[in-house]
């Protein structure tokens, strides 16, 4: 099938699944209100820390409070991008065999997975996010988002949150493909995705780990989910830095998208069709 | 009721045996305590990075914590039923099953649902506080242990309620249920906070609304001496038991305007 009609699919397939993200609104506004009180607690935690803590004053590795709060809040908002289980649709298909009536459709099957799944999750979710970001916005001063750093820095924001998204949903694709392999169950993929959300730095920013592993942490896959878009419109990150951060981000998805294609081609030559 | 006892423990025993067929079983006890530990990872980084807090070490904030989460994974072990009913139970209509049988619906629903995985986390809460009290000083005499039994026992009866109150919600609201994480996982993260520096909003709420600290953080002050009026630490029983009881009265209320759901 030629690259055309691969997109005209594609196209089609991510405006239904948006179409059908958007019906749930009373699930997505109780959501959003989970988020923000999500937010506020971590903002409190973090005032606590930076102001009666007893290194609080110099050791928080160039993260000052504010940026902290503009840092939860971002976080927040971009968290939802995030996969903390296999698209319920495509694991439906898995567990009970549908995967043979979608191996007849003329269309790769990564590519229709990965557009499936990828617009599932923005479906639903673009809203939330929205709606978190500006409660972050309306809160009182001292818990408030605050302003980008600059306008470059907001500029690379912008373009390192859309790699986010890619890299997201590569990699949920990437667990996808795994789980393929049905007979191991849950368990891989289920560690494999609370990990990433670890080290993505929504639990805790990045900079905020110990210091040996910066390192790490800088180079690792997961912290294009959220810490580098968040570093970038909060300036921890300068604007200068933003070409090897995109970088990266664009490295992992990737080898992300590379892997997870080659799994499910492995796999598809041997699999075996549940169900009946 | 010993009858509706009998029953219950009957049901828990053939979900465990139910569950124990599956050949990777103990695959996800490993997997919850990887979720458990995990869970307060960042408290702890914070601690490592920015020092003690004025009198507050990591181990005071791991005590309240662990009596918290210890409570919520007792409640979740033995309300498990109560957890699934509005996702499952109620949406496809199993409910009006359970309505033809003469026994109790509470029990029936109550043990609907048992896995043994869902016990990691109290006993990894449990361990978690002795380490603490150890770390603190802290020689356990059996007062002291009584009120950190009353606490637990408490914390269970109480996130009992939250989940019973979810259900008894859910008959009015099919969807959009998902507010009430702010009661149950979001709930216990407000121990992260030291309460003398939590904001007034905050603690009234965890207090008079979900009792939360008193299930928690009094008894924990009562039993290290942190200076709190000694009988807060004792109120632990009674706050769950209002909490329980003004969550079935909602739950009664709509059972009674219960009409089919599902097919």
């Amino acid at each position: 099938m030629n690259f055309r009609n691969t997109c005209k699919a594609s196209s089609s397939l991510f405006r239904i699944r948006m179409a059908e993200g958007l019906q749930y609104r009373a699930s997505a506004i109780s959501g959003v209100f989970v988020s923000v009180f999500w937010g506020f607690l971590e903002c409190v935690l973090f005032t606590v820390f930076y102001t009666y803590s007893d290194n609080g004053a110099w050791n928080n590795n160039g993260l000052s409070l504010s940026q902290t709060i503009s840092y939860v809040w971002l976080a927040q908002g971009l968290f939802i991008l995030q996969s903390m289980n296999i698209d319920g649709e495509i694991m439906a298909k898995i567990n009970n065999g549908d995967v043979g009536v979608e191996l007849c459709r003329p269309m790769n099957l990564y590519t229709h997975w990965f557009v499936k799944s990828s617009a599932g999750k923005l479906g639903t979710s673009w809203l939330r996010s929205l709606a978190t970001i500006l409660a972050g916005l309306m809160m009182p001063v001292s818990y408030a988002l605050g302003a980008p750093a600059s306008a470059l820095g907001f500029a690379c924001f912008l373009l390192s949150v859309v790699m986010a998204f890619v890299l997201c949903s590569a990699f949920a694709m990437f667990v996808t493909a795994i789980r393929l392999n049905i007979t191991w169950g849950d368990g891989p993929t289920y560690m494999l995705l609370l990990f990433s959300g670890i080290l993505s730095g929504t639990y805790l920013p990045l900079r905020l780990w110990p210091d040996f592993m910066q390192t790490f942490l800088y180079l690792q896959p997961f912290g294009g989910f959220a810490d580098i878009p968040v570093q970038l419109y909060i300036g921890s990150l300068a604007p200068s830095g933003a070409l090897p951060a995109i970088g990266l981000q664009l490295f992992w998805s990737a080898l992300f998208i590379f892997a997870g294609r080659s799994i499910m081609t492995r796999k598809l030559k041997s699999i075996i069709v549940q169900g009946g | 009721m010993i009858a509706e006892g009998k029953i219950y423990f009957k049901y828990l025993r053939m979900h465990l045996l139910s569950g124990m067929e599956y050949k990777g079983w103990w695959l996800m006890l490993i997997q919850v305590l990887v979720v458990v530990i995990s869970d307060p990872i960042a408290t702890v980084l914070l601690f490592s990075r920015f020092g003690n807090i004025g009198e507050w070490t990591v181990a005071h904030i791991i005590l309240v914590y662990s009596l918290a989460v210890a409570s919520f994974g007792l409640a979740e072990s033995l309300c498990r039923g109560f957890d699934y009913f509005p996702w499952q139970m109620l949406r496809s209509g199993d409910f009006d099953r359970l309505l033809l049988r003469p026994r109790s619906l509470f029990v029936q629903v109550a043990a609907s649902r048992f896995h043994l995985h869902r016990l990691v986390r109290p006993i990894t809460g449990i361990c978690a506080a002795g380490w603490a009290l150890s770390e603190l000083g802290v020689s356990l005499t059996l007062g002291k242990i009584g009120i950190l039994t009353m606490a637990l026992a408490g914390g269970c009866i109480m996130y009992c309620g939250v989940f019973v109150l979810t259900s008894g919600l859910a008959f009015f609201t099919i969807k959009g249920l998902d507010w009430i994480y702010i009661l149950t996982n979001a709930s216990y993260q407000i121990t992260r906070c030291p309460e003398p520096y939590m904001p007034k909003a905050l603690k009234s709420m965890f207090s008079f609304v979900l009792p939360m600290l008193f299930i928690s953080f009094y008894p924990a002050a009562t039993v290290c001496g942190w200076g709190y009026p000694e009988w807060l630490g004792y109120l632990s029983l009674p706050a769950g038991a209002v909490f329980l009881g003004v969550s079935l009265l909602v739950w009664r209320f709509g059972v009674r305007h219960y009409k089919s759901t599902g097919s």
